[in-house]
């Protein structure tokens, strides 16, 4: 069976919940390759110099909200200002277990997000993804 | 506050009289001196005193004694004219009575002594006209007719005066006094108004605090069970003993118990602190989000329970949707989790009947139902019917408070073993 996307990112500061997610992509063959990173400042770190290796750019970034230092929508304010050829490339998707309407809100009025799905990640939901 | 003022100003101007009256008492004692007239200086002058003691005890709430000082004081002139056998001079005690009685600010206080005058001057003028012996009323041999217009005119001139002065200082006064009192109520009013910002200043800021607390503490208790879910989520993928796996559905059902019930909480503290949201409320979106959100609820250790809704559409319906979530939510997972095992078909039926002034909804299902004792108490806090109760015993309170926040009313009819129907009627928010 073949993998659905080739590389995807998972930034969350919770450790168990990134092995949650890479467990899950793994088993149902979502993704070859799970990118997990603990906080959303070493995310920017991780894209901006893939701005002239596009091919390891991933193709989902699945991004937790509520992180110490840097939030999910603090994270998303820093993207708008990396090179186009990274945003054009990646698609978001907010990944949280926040059930706070002004939340799930600025999410959707937020361009560069897609989906907004919450915690935990499991079979059902990455179903509903394909 | 007006009347009080005007209680001092009588109170003030009465001890004035007691000075004056005795200094007039006083006068006519020593002008006894001059012609013998001790009689007329003793009986007269303590006749009216007494006359007016006796009105000022007598009746000390009624202004009677004030128009007898004023008498008293016309009284006065006519006995020192005597006193002097018609010194002319004495007939200035008249305008002093007069200026006197201005302090009461009440001009018709004028009104008795000038009528005594009048009637002195007549009487005492006419008797000594025609020659009648022991009047005294001036000491002119003859006095013309211009004499006696010039001295009315003058002296109607005095009391006129004397009467608008204290007219006057009254108006000026009641002026004042609103002034005063309109200036210290504005004043008032300023604090308070202050106050009231000050403190609604202090309720935002600790509501906004309560969120934020709210918020924080339920993510925080929130996301690990998010992740033990997630685990236990990770061990359903793969393959395990029986043992294990009926212990992975325990500790799954736990898990959702305890999320659940944070989640209520969360309800509850959202219902109480926010404003209602108006926004139009179209059922089917409604009704349809709420079903796909507890779809998963029946695939488990419950059979399935038919949702049939019936909505009378047509007219626009203005309520607040996150909160109309929160009760059909609750009613309708009431409903699934609550089912009779013993019935054939399980289902509940949502029916929903609009018009320009409300809604009413009706929730009905076959399932275990509620005995009658219970009908008061299930919406209390925590009350949980039976021991094979599963929730946390806040959803029908929320259902409640909820209901009543948007100004609404909810009923239950219940039988046990035939079913349970919830009425809701909700006042339409549209304008």
């Amino acid at each position: 069976m073949e993998y659905k996307y080739k590389t995807v990112m998972v930034v969350d500061d919770n450790q168990i919940d990134l092995y949650i997610a890479e467990m899950v992509m793994a088993t149902t063959k979502f993704a070859e390759k799970v990118i997990c990173i603990g906080s959303a400042k070493e995310a920017l770190d991780y894209l901006k110099p893939l701005n002239d290796r596009p091919d390891e750019l991933p193709h989902l970034i699945f991004l937790d909200i509520n992180m110490p230092e840097m939030t999910g929508f603090d994270f998303l304010n820093e993207y708008k200002n990396l090179p186009e050829n990274i945003r054009k490339k990646c698609i978001i998707m907010m990944l949280t277990t926040s059930l706070d309407e002004s939340d799930r809100k600025q999410a959707e009025e937020n361009v560069f997000v897609k989906r907004f799905l919450n915690k935990p990640l499991d079979r059902d939901k990455i179903a509903q993804l394909l | 506050m007006h009347d009080a003022y005007l209680d001092q100003v009588k109170q003030k101007s009465d001890k004035l009289m007691n000075y004056f009256l005795i200094s007039f008492f006083m006068c006519g004692l020593l002008l006894a001196f001059f012609y013998d007239t001790w009689l007329v200086g003793i009986g007269i002058g303590s006749l009216a005193l007494i006359a007016y003691y006796t009105t000022r005890r007598l009746l000390p709430n009624s202004d009677t004694y004030q128009y007898i000082v004023s008498l008293v004081f016309g009284i006065f002139m006519a006995q020192y004219i005597y006193q002097m056998h018609g010194l002319f001079e004495m007939h200035f005690i008249a305008f002093i009575g007069s200026a006197i009685l201005i302090t009461y600010q009440n001009w018709k206080l004028q009104i008795p002594l000038a009528l005594l005058v009048i009637v002195h001057h007549a009487t005492f003028g006419y008797l000594q006209y025609i020659g009648y012996d022991k009047v005294y009323f001036t000491q002119l041999d003859y006095m013309t007719l211009q004499t006696f217009t010039i001295h009315g005119i003058l002296a109607t001139i005095v009391f006129f005066i004397c009467g608008l002065w204290a007219w006057r200082l009254k108006k000026f006064s009641e002026t004042q006094i609103e002034q005063t009192y309109e200036m210290g109520r504005f004043q008032e009013e300023q604090l308070q108004r202050k106050a009231l910002l000050q403190s609604n200043e202090e309720l935002r800021k600790s509501n906004k605090e309560l969120d934020r607390f709210v918020y924080s503490v339920s993510h925080d208790l929130r996301a690990p069970l998010s992740s033990m879910l997630g685990v236990v989520g990770l061990c359903e993928m793969g393959n395990m003993e029986p043992f294990i796996e009926k212990n992975v559905s325990l500790l799954k059902s736990s898990i959702k118990k305890l999320d659940g019930f944070i989640m209520d909480i969360l309800d509850y503290s959202r219902n109480s602190r926010t404003e209602i949201n108006r926004q139009e409320i179209h059922f089917d979106d409604l009704l349809t989000d709420i079903c796909n959100n507890l779809k998963f609820m029946c695939t488990e250790e419950q059979r399935k329970v038919a949702v049939r809704t019936k909505i009378q559409n047509g007219i626009a319906f203005y309520s607040d949707r996150s909160r109309l979530s929160i009760i059909l939510n609750n009613l309708i997972s009431n409903s699934i989790r609550y089912q009779n095992p013993e019935a054939a078909d399980p289902f509940v039926e949502i029916y929903v009947e609009i018009s320009a002034s409300s809604a009413e909804i009706r929730i009905r299902d076959n399932g275990i139902g509620i005995d009658k004792e219970n009908h008061e108490k299930v919406f209390n806090m925590f009350y949980r019917v039976s021991t094979k109760s599963v929730g946390s015993g806040l959803g029908l309170y929320i259902v409640k408070e909820t209901v009543e926040k948007l100004h609404g009313v909810i009923d239950l009819e219940s039988v046990p073993g035939k079913g349970t129907a919830f009425s809701i009627h909700l006042p339409n928010l549209a304008s």
